[in-house]
């Protein structure tokens, strides 16, 4: 017995160890979880009128009183919050780019989380379904994220009916969210497997297990800086166990890829690839502006660099950590000498300024002599 | 004369559609006339493309370019009908690629589960069940086994053992109908 206890802490011990690393080498940067629910009664919010919004985000917005007060839950309505606050959430991915199209009966709850700030975990209302329950958290937590995405469902399900069917599950707006409705995201940070040219195959092989590959910011996104969401296609015909059992074996494969991708450039050293981590020292180090992707493109490459062993003469940084300082809102929020937001020209320069600052200063050693 | 549409073939037949005094002229090769669809709204020319079909012997098939309704493909007939609850037709659904209601995949499952398919690979949920139907919906699923099993049993010609299933299924359909009225 002592035996069979002993074997299972190891192999959770390998597990959390294999977690860990993940996290601290940054292969996956975050891992979101969302359900989508619709009250029954209703029509969908493809058709639905003003009026019944108004209704949807009212009786949502009444089962939060009663559920979440006292809790650390706070109740927004999008067009109360400012432009810069909206952009604000949604460079968090707390907000999808749908919420700010119409604001109207848009609203969201969020689960202020002081200790934490990574963890996130948030419903938006009126967004393609009445109901969106997601939970963020960093690095691989494919089952955390989901339990906490449950505890919240089960809350509301005391209290409302929701739209489901036997034969397709929960029903959706969209078809391709029918069933459990569940969909995991992970973005993953793959500069050596872009770099060794494997990137390909790769998202060929994620496609052929029904998984869909997209840019940073999800539908329609470019791909910057070497990040990838990568989810789950499949919401139907599985349950949830198995999609999350799926998802978590997807991530630690790719875990594997961007390794042996690292290997392979270590063992190479192909001279394209150190040119370019060079060059983008260069210019993080010199360059006085720098837009979003640039900054990302750049950051990207030199934590390669830092990975391959070949930049040593640097701060060792944590690349999402850096990269969420960067967007256009969190550097107007967290400017001590305030952004002039009507003067359009000055205020896209002054933001480019400071994110080329904020990238020196978080990454470079000796700054004072060099610049 | 070329091809209005893709303009590089001669274009050997010319359409006239003449409707109060407006007259509008289309020239088109055999090619594209498989690949468009002119005047989608109105019947007279739907018959019209089966008798231009007839006459060039090719399929003239109604494409639209957006993926959503690559996936929305349904034969004639039954784009005009209309949900009972929110009143959505299928060509509204086909055109934003959105469901309007729950009662609309009551009335268009026959539509929906070609598509369903080809997203998913299936069409059964195995999934979580809400809290408040768990109840009907394990004692119907559980009187479906009973009921297959009912009948493998009365062609091995086991009849005491279905006997005994035939008495189970009953007290669950008192159960299912008590549980729907409660409701």
């Amino acid at each position: 017995m002592k035996n069979l206890k002993t074997k299972i802490f190891e192999a959770d011990n390998i597990h959390t160890i294999l977690l860990r690393k993940a996290v601290k080498e940054q292969i996956i940067i975050t891992t979101r979880t969302r359900i989508a629910r619709n009250i029954s009664g209703f029509r969908f919010n493809s058709i639905s009128s003003n009026k019944e919004k108004k209704d949807i985000a009212n009786i949502i917005k009444d089962v939060f009183f009663s559920a979440f007060s006292g809790k650390n839950y706070a109740f927004y309505n999008i067009s109360r919050l400012s432009e810069t606050q909206r952009r604000f959430l949604l460079e968090k991915h707390i907000l999808s780019p749908e919420m700010v199209l119409q604001l109207y009966g848009k609203s969201l709850i969020l689960k202020l989380n002081p200790s934490c700030q990574d963890k996130v975990v948030s419903i938006m209302i009126n967004e393609e379904d009445h109901l969106r329950i997601q939970s963020t958290m960093p690095g691989l937590s494919v089952y955390k994220t989901y339990s906490d995405v449950l505890k919240l469902e089960k809350i509301f399900e005391k209290k409302l009916g929701f739209c489901f069917n036997n034969d397709f599950g929960y029903l959706t707006s969209c078809l391709t969210n029918v069933g459990t409705s569940l969909r995991v995201s992970i973005i993953s940070h793959l500069p050596a497997v872009v770099a060794s040219g494997r990137i390909d195959d790769f998202v060929k092989n994620l496609k052929k297990i029904n998984c869909s590959i997209r840019g940073f910011f999800g539908e329609n996104s470019e791909v910057i800086g070497n990040l990838f969401q990568v989810s789950n296609q499949v919401s139907l015909g599985k349950n949830e166990k198995q999609i999350l059992d799926e998802m978590h074996a997807v991530c630690l494969n790719i875990i594997d890829a961007e390794k042996d991708a690292v290997r392979y450039l270590k063992k190479t050293r192909p001279a394209v690839v150190e040119d370019s981590i060079f060059r983008s020292y260069g210019m993080l180090k010199y360059a006085k502006m720098l837009c979003y992707g640039e900054s990302l493109e750049l950051l990207s490459m030199i934590k390669l660099g830092q990975i391959l062993g070949i930049l040593v003469n640097l701060k060792s940084f944590n690349f999402y950590q850096l990269i969420s300082l960067l967007g256009e809102s969190n550097i107007i929020m967290g400017v001590k000498n305030k952004i002039d937001l009507n003067d359009k020209n000055n205020k896209a320069d002054k933001i480019e300024k400071i994110r080329a600052e904020i990238i020196r200063k978080k990454i470079f050693k000796d700054l004072n002599n060099n610049v | 004369m070329f091809c209005e549409f893709c303009k590089i073939n001669e274009a050997n037949v010319h359409l006239i559609k003449v409707v109060n005094d407006n007259i509008e002229k289309l020239n088109l090769c055999v090619d594209c006339l498989k690949n468009i669809n002119f005047f989608p709204e109105e019947d007279f020319f739907n018959d019209l493309t089966k008798i231009l079909s007839k006459i060039f012997e090719v399929d003239i098939k109604i494409i639209d370019k957006s993926e959503n309704s690559k996936l929305f493909d349904f034969s004639n007939g039954v784009e005009n009908k209309k949900c009972s609850f929110c009143g959505i037709d299928l060509n509204t659904i086909k055109a934003i690629g959105k469901v309007g209601c729950a009662n609309c995949y009551r009335e268009f499952k026959d539509v929906f589960i070609p598509i369903i398919k080809a997203i998913h690979g299936s069409t059964e949920h195995r999934g979580r069940i809400p809290l408040q139907s768990s109840k009907k919906i394990k004692i119907e699923n559980e009187l479906k086994d009973l009921k297959y099993r009912l009948k493998e049993e009365i062609t091995v010609e086991n009849f005491e053992e279905a006997a005994r299933l035939r008495d189970t299924i009953k007290k669950l359909q008192k159960k299912l109908y008590l549980v729907k009225k409660m409701k």
